[in-house]
């Protein structure tokens, strides 16, 4: 008998991932070999990738490679675009910003949202800490791996 | 009208669309991985946004960034060149949705000849000859092996959803069929994400002769002179060449106006292939269309004297295809894939260009994002120029090429140019008499002196 296992299955695997907070799936199958990778402080990104072939996440293939933050000498956390698009500081114009400079901020707290293909994607903090610096402006478009936020972790 | 073109390519062919671009007066955008950051397309281009890390999936297959790339820009088109996302139907489609021009053919014609077995099912009712084979896709052995012995063998086993020269198996006799099918199954599931095959009659001793297609919005379709492929390695082309040494007058006549009615009758927009194989008795067959600018088109453009990226960013504005119906080639062109290759081993090389000199002069056209100092990501194919010649007669042109290409001079990588050199003086090459086992039999006799 062939091993058999169709998007439904698949779309139940991630969500199991989601909910255990899971980074890592292997299954197999004899001649099915599924692998599933996420990032456990990665964005909502999935949601704006319909046009990305499911084989991207469950090829048997290696882990999808993402932006490595990078921290500096200094101690500076990099929060970097994971994608193309426009930069939002507040969730529409009336409302006020989500973060200002030198606030202390959380992790998993939304900093920003980059809007791609008229969907809003919030980009969450990696780390607690201080927002050190915040380099792009309200509105302006932001390419994949460049610098959003600094923050200084708190220890 | 398109002002602004956003090229979703790299290398070569990137720059060849940004060139034609600028010259019409047009804005342009590059995109690019992190691979590529120092690339020469991003230097060209007015513009150029980051779109993902190395790994093509995450970047030049990355259809979100892409279109998010184009509207941060403002860009109102958006060209594919070839490989990547040039033959996704998708592609198209999200364009469409999102107010952006696709520079190429319509979702549905892509569609239409995408699938290799179907587009080879619906050329047959358009009454191009094609060569005798399955009619499904092949999934169980015994399946292979009667219809295999219904046409014959020799047998070719190829991706449905292939190209490239990927997932294509040759399958000699019954014993070697079992074999076969599950490499070719294996190879078109890892290339392709899709294991169907269908499968052909292989036919000896034959020419992989291409026809160029460019039709308009508005119906009206041409059919341009062959390119002679047939110098090939593992399916992968090597050196082409216009006008084929192997065809006359009439029988170019024949084919073209064969792949110019069936264009005609799927309304063929925008530019596109079809490719044929010649056999010994000048019959032709179709084997698959390609929806795409074609690596090997500046020969076409040398003969006939035309732009054809041109003349595509023109159909996609709307406008009326310029070129008369009669449109008339002259001369000789060749062309060589230069590639960052072991020219023995066909190891891919890649590294630093600490020198570099390329060809020019009269009747010499190279197209290519090589520069001193640049280091070739080793993330990409291995095409590092394409080095074109024209000249009024074919011994002129061989003539030139050789020049061009002892005059070519790349330190710090390892070029094919050898192996250029070697077909170039080749006794029955010069002749122009070979076919698609040339370059194989030639190796095999290469090897095969270097032992002794």
């Amino acid at each position: 008998m062939k091993a058999k296992i169709d998007y439904k299955e698949i779309i139940k695997i991630i969500d199991l991932l989601e909910e255990r907070n899971l980074s890592e799936f292997e299954l197999e199958i004899e001649d099915l070999k599924i692998k599933i990778s996420r990032a456990p402080q990665k964005t909502n990104s999935q949601e704006i990738a319909p046009a990305v072939p499911l084989a991207s996440i469950a090829a048997n293939s290696e882990a999808p490679a993402q932006t490595e933050p990078a921290d500096d000498e200094e101690g500076l956390h990099f929060i970097t675009s994971p994608m193309v698009g426009t930069f939002y500081r507040s969730p529409n114009p009336s409302t006020p910003s989500f973060v200002e400079k030198g606030e202390m901020v959380a992790k998993n707290q939304t900093l920003c949202i980059i809007e791609a293909m008229k969907l809003m994607n919030e980009i969450e903090a990696e780390v607690e800490g201080i927002l050190e610096e915040i380099y792009i402006k309200n509105g302006k478009p932001v390419e994949y791996g460049q610098k959003l936020f600094a923050i200084k972790p708190q220890n | 009208m398109i002002s602004k073109i956003l090229v979703a390519n790299r290398g070569e062919i990137a720059l060849r669309i940004i060139r034609t671009a600028r010259e019409m007066g047009i804005k342009t955008v590059a995109v690019y991985s992190e691979a590529d950051r120092n690339s020469l397309h991003t230097m060209f281009a007015h513009e150029s946004v980051c779109i993902g890390p190395a790994k093509t999936s995450e970047s030049y297959l990355n259809i979100p960034n892409i279109i998010s790339a184009a509207q941060i820009t403002k860009a109102d088109a958006i060209h594919p060149g070839y490989g990547f996302l040039a033959e996704n139907p998708r592609f198209p489609e999200i364009c469409d949705s999102e107010d952006i021009t696709f520079i190429g053919p319509s979702a549905s014609l892509i569609n239409l000849l995408g699938d290799k077995n179907a587009a080879r099912l619906g050329m047959k009712k358009a009454k191009l000859p094609v060569i005798p084979g399955s009619n499904d896709v092949i999934v169980e052995l015994s399946e292979a092996k009667s219809i295999a012995k219904k046409i014959g063998y020799p047998v070719i086993l190829k991706a449905a959803s292939g190209g490239g020269g990927r997932g294509m198996r040759i399958v000699r006799s019954p014993n070697q069929m079992d074999e076969q099918l599950s490499i070719a199954q294996y190879e078109a599931k890892a290339a392709f994400g899709d294991p169907s095959l269908y499968m052909e009659k292989y036919i000896e001793n034959a020419r992989h002769i291409e026809i160029q297609i460019i039709g308009d919005t508005q119906g009206y379709v041409i059919a341009l002179g062959e390119r002679e492929c047939s110098i090939q390695r593992k399916h992968q082309k090597v050196l082409e060449e216009t006008p084929s040494p192997f065809i006359d007058e009439k029988f170019r006549k024949r084919i073209i106006k064969a792949a110019q009615d069936a264009a005609d009758s799927i309304g063929y927009q925008s530019l596109g292939t079809f490719e044929f194989l010649v056999d010994n008795e000048k019959r032709f067959y179709f084997m698959e269309a390609n929806t795409r600018v074609q690596v090997e088109h500046p020969i076409t453009e040398m003969v006939y004297g035309v732009d054809l990226i041109k003349e595509q960013i023109k159909i996609a504005s709307g406008e009326r295809l310029s070129f008369p119906h009669d449109l008339q080639m002259s001369g000789h062109s060749i062309e060589c894939r230069i590639n960052a290759e072991d020219p023995d081993t066909f190891i891919p090389s890649a590294g630093k260009i600490e020198f570099l000199v390329l060809p020019g002069g009269q009747g010499i056209r190279v197209d290519s994002a090589a520069y001193h100092g640049w280091t070739i990501p080793p993330d990409y194919d291995s095409l590092l120029a394409k080095v074109v010649a024209r000249a009024p007669t074919r011994k002129e042109a061989i003539q030139k090429m050789q020049t061009a290409l002892e005059m070519t001079t790349i330190v710090g990588i390892k070029t094919n140019i050898p192996l250029h050199l070697n077909i170039l003086s080749n006794p029955d090459f010069k002749k122009g008499n070979y076919t698609i086992q040339f370059l194989e039999n030639f190796l095999s006799k290469k090897i095969v002196k270097s032992k002794t």
